[in-house]
């Protein structure tokens, strides 16, 4: 019988209770998810012994939910570190029970996302054709390399200020001491530590911006680079950055909703969380919106027989459902919802990043299929229907997001205990101080 | 007599982990180097494949050109941290020194 | 370097189909089952597009034969990751099949449509097995292909020239498809070389190109239909 590690007595004991103590549910969720997970893994196999030849993908339409959900996973997992980082160089204080959170999801989604150009591949046995022979002037290489370089900065990212964290739980003792003795790298709360820990997560959020940004600009080239009506446009890069962070916004939200109610962290998730980043989710729709109707504007305009015929294919052909719907979830329900005042509760604002979830799906699927689906030489129109084993994988895909961010908070406090304290110690005078120094005086006095 | 040797022994184990954590650590960050060179030589090949095959080396050196520091810098970041952890004794002497 | 290049007079073509016929059999490629090919599964070498005209009750139907284009500017080379797809000296578009990994982003690239993937482990009846070509490999399941101007012609055509010490002449390789042709409505051969047929028939007035805007300068040339 181990022995029972006593936390309570901390400020934060709900922080640590998720860690320390199991019930039922976490073992029924880890159920559920990994059935889901083998009977993608089932599909997968499928898959791999029979051919692509399973999946509903043809010709022309030779992309299918592969793309889309990688694509759209990618674009979640750009909620993390990019916000993360944004919140914490604008030294917003309220960043300090999101940030951890944001950076896990990143971390979790990227993985997802960056193997799914794996399971689109007829021959993944070749896949180290890549490193032999692979074309760095192929935009699908291009993203290797910024997916790769955007993994390793956030999993430093998450992990960088998770160290002090996990030195409280290696002090603790109890179970797994020897891991988080492992991963604390000699973290003795020395303000030499702290010194130097806080300039490597600063040279960092600095750093991280860039390629995140990149990230999503090289997944949206592998579109436009192709001359393919719909695609081969200059808006491509930031529209899908924009869209990146509005669904990344979305799925933290989601994220942050159930955890509060899961761990009981109404005390750390209070509602002005949810209004400022609803207010960001709301901004992000209308920019979306902007973006979305520049590029449909000018396709209209310039009326480019092609790409008008691929327009109109998507206004009012058989995916036209999923375009309207994409209006509807993206533009019309989070505005509604987030712009009046008394529709932006909570379950409002979950409603909205639900909304603003599927509507982004919607809108990678109205990128990948119409255009493929009108070839620009006279061929009948192809039409596309995903296979159960295509669903099988995006299921699974999810499955493997919630896996992961369970265990993970089953190990790790899923909001910083460390930068709480600190918030709770020195913020106040901190932002006392850095008002002071706004206002206007002589310059000696901010000091 | 016994306890004593009892507590050299516990001791000895506890020293001993402390050993292989701290292997563990230094592997864990050499391997982040490991895997950021991998990185570079393959870039690097894939460089000189372009070059060989006359097939537009221009664009694969202007991505490898953005993308080996940023590697670099990464890699660079976490042996800063990994050592700056380490230097906690200097420190502490320096911090009472200037007290 | 000669530069191959393909002309189709589609005021000859009758549209019957027999270039595809011996396409298929020229480059052993796979038998799609009817359901499979009603997904949009089926394989050509050598397609033939059918285009509706006017109105009812006065339909016209035109058909025309579209091989690969094999582009001196290819939009399929530029996206393959791995080398999988090249453009070599004379012109020629190849694939390479045990490279490829079948990511279909030249498919996804490529205006023309003109590559096909095997989204199964290729299948043939029995009767086609005996007859297979041994001049061209069989594909295996998860890669792209495509016409090749059934370069292993080629090959044999340069040999035979070699070991007669002259040049090749003027129509001695010729793809399956122009070679069975009833109509003679494929012409092929080298567009540097002024003597021969092709480079007359591209000066002709009637030539045009597939998207020529584009600026993936096609070497298929098609002859409009006579007024």
């Amino acid at each position: 019988m181990p022995k029972k590690i006593q936390y309570d007595y901390e400020t934060d004991a709900v922080l640590y209770r998720p860690i320390y103590e199991t019930g039922k549910g976490f073992y029924i969720t880890v159920g559920i998810l990994l059935l889901i997970i083998l009977w993608a893994l089932f599909m997968y196999i499928t898959q791999v012994w029979f051919g692509l030849g399973v999946t509903g993908m043809n010709q022309p339409i030779t992309w299918g939910f592969y793309i889309v959900n990688f694509v759209f996973f990618i674009g979640i997992s750009h909620a993390g570190t990019l916000i993360s980082a944004i919140l914490r160089l604008s030294k917003a204080e309220w960043r300090r029970p999101i940030t951890r959170m944001a950076e896990v999801i990143t971390a979790i989604v990227l993985a997802i996302g960056g193997l799914h150009p794996i399971l689109d591949l007829g021959r993944p046995d070749r896949v180290l054709n890549l490193f032999t022979a692979g074309r760095l002037q192929s935009p699908l290489l291009w993203d290797v390399t910024s997916i790769t370089a955007y993994f390793t900065a956030s999993t430093i990212y998450l992990y960088l200020p998770m160290i002090p964290d996990i030195a409280r739980l290696r002090d603790k003792g109890g179970k797994l001491t020897w891991l988080y003795n492992f991963l604390s790298w000699g973290w003795q709360d020395t303000e030499h530590q702290k010194k130097v820990l806080n300039r490597a997560i600063n040279i960092l959020m600095i750093m991280v911006i860039p390629i995140a940004i990149s990230v999503h600009t090289v997944i949206s080239y592998i579109f436009s680079m192709t001359l393919q009506p719909g695609w081969h446009s200059t808006i491509f890069g930031p529209y899908f950055v924009v869209g990146a962070i509005f669904s990344g916004i979305a799925a933290l939200l989601i994220l942050m909703i159930a955890s509060r109610k899961v761990f009981h962290l109404e005390n750390y998730l209070k509602k002005i969380h949810f209004q400022y980043l609803g207010t960001l989710l709301l901004i992000m729709s209308l920019l979306w919106f902007y973006f979305t109707f520049s590029e449909y504007l000018t396709g209209i305009f310039g009326s480019e027989p092609h790409e008008m015929h691929i327009i109109l294919y998507k206004f009012t052909g058989p995916y036209a459902i999923f375009f309207w719907g994409m209006i509807l979830c993206n533009f019309i329900i989070p505005v509604i919802l987030l712009g009046f005042k008394r529709f932006k509760t909570i379950t409002g604002i979950l409603f909205a990043s639900i909304a603003v979830v599927i509507g982004m799906w919607l809108e990678r699927l109205n990128i990948v299929v119409p255009s493929l689906a009108n070839p620009r030489i006279e061929l009948p129109i192809g039409i596309y229907f995903p296979s159960i084993v295509e669903w099988a994988l995006f299921m699974g895909g999810i499955a493997v997001f919630i896996l992961g961010y369970v265990l993970f908070s089953k190990f790790f406090p899923i909001i910083s205990i460390w930068e709480t304290e600190e918030g709770r110690k020195e913020a106040i005078t901190e932002v006392e101080e850095r008002i002071q120094s706004y206002l206007p005086g002589d310059e000696t006095i901010s000091k | 007599m016994n306890e004593s040797k009892k507590k050299i022994n516990e001791g000895r184990i506890k020293s001993m982990q402390d050993k292989i954590i701290a292997l563990a650590q230094l592997a864990s960050f050499l391997a982040m180097w490991v895997f950021v060179i991998g990185i570079t030589i393959w870039i690097i090949n894939l460089i000189s494949v372009s070059v060989e095959l006359h097939d537009a080396p221009g664009v694969s050196l202007g991505i490898s050109l953005i993308a080996i520091p940023v590697f670099i810098t990464l890699a660079s970041i976490l042996t800063y941290a990994y050592f700056g952890f380490k230097k906690k004794d200097n420190s502490k002497l320096k911090n009472s020194s200037e007290d | 370097m000669p530069k191959w290049a393909m002309i189709i007079d589609l005021d000859k073509c009758t549209g019957c189909g027999d270039c595809m016929a011996a396409c298929k059999l020229e480059n052993n490629i796979a038998i799609v089952s009817p359901e499979e090919a009603n997904n949009g599964r089926v394989m050509f070498w050598m397609d033939m597009i059918t285009m509706y005209e006017g109105e009812y009750p006065n339909i016209q139907i035109k058909r025309m034969p579209k091989p690969c284009f094999h582009c001196d500017n290819p939009p399929c080379i530029k996206v393959c990751p791995v080398y999988a797809t090249y453009i070599n000296d004379e012109g020629l578009v190849g694939q390479v099949y045990h490279r490829c990994i079948g990511c279909r982003y030249c498919m996804v690239a490529c205006p023309y449509t003109a590559k096909v993937f095997n989204w199964y482990e290729p299948e043939w009846p029995e009767e086609f097995k005996v007859c297979f070509n041994p001049d061209v490999s069989v594909r295996m399941k998860g890669v792209v292909e495509k016409c090749s101007f059934c370069a292993h012609r080629l090959i044999t055509v340069k040999e035979t020239a070699d070991s007669e010490e002259r040049e090749i002449r003027d129509e001695e390789y010729l793809p399956a498809c122009s070679e069975s042709c009833p109509a003679d409505a494929i012409y092929f051969g080298d567009l540097d070389n002024r003597e021969s047929k092709v480079y007359n028939l591209s000066r002709s007035s009637r030539a045009f190109r597939e998207f020529e805007d584009l600026g993936t300068e096609p070497k298929v040339i098609y002859l409009l239909k006579k007024e």
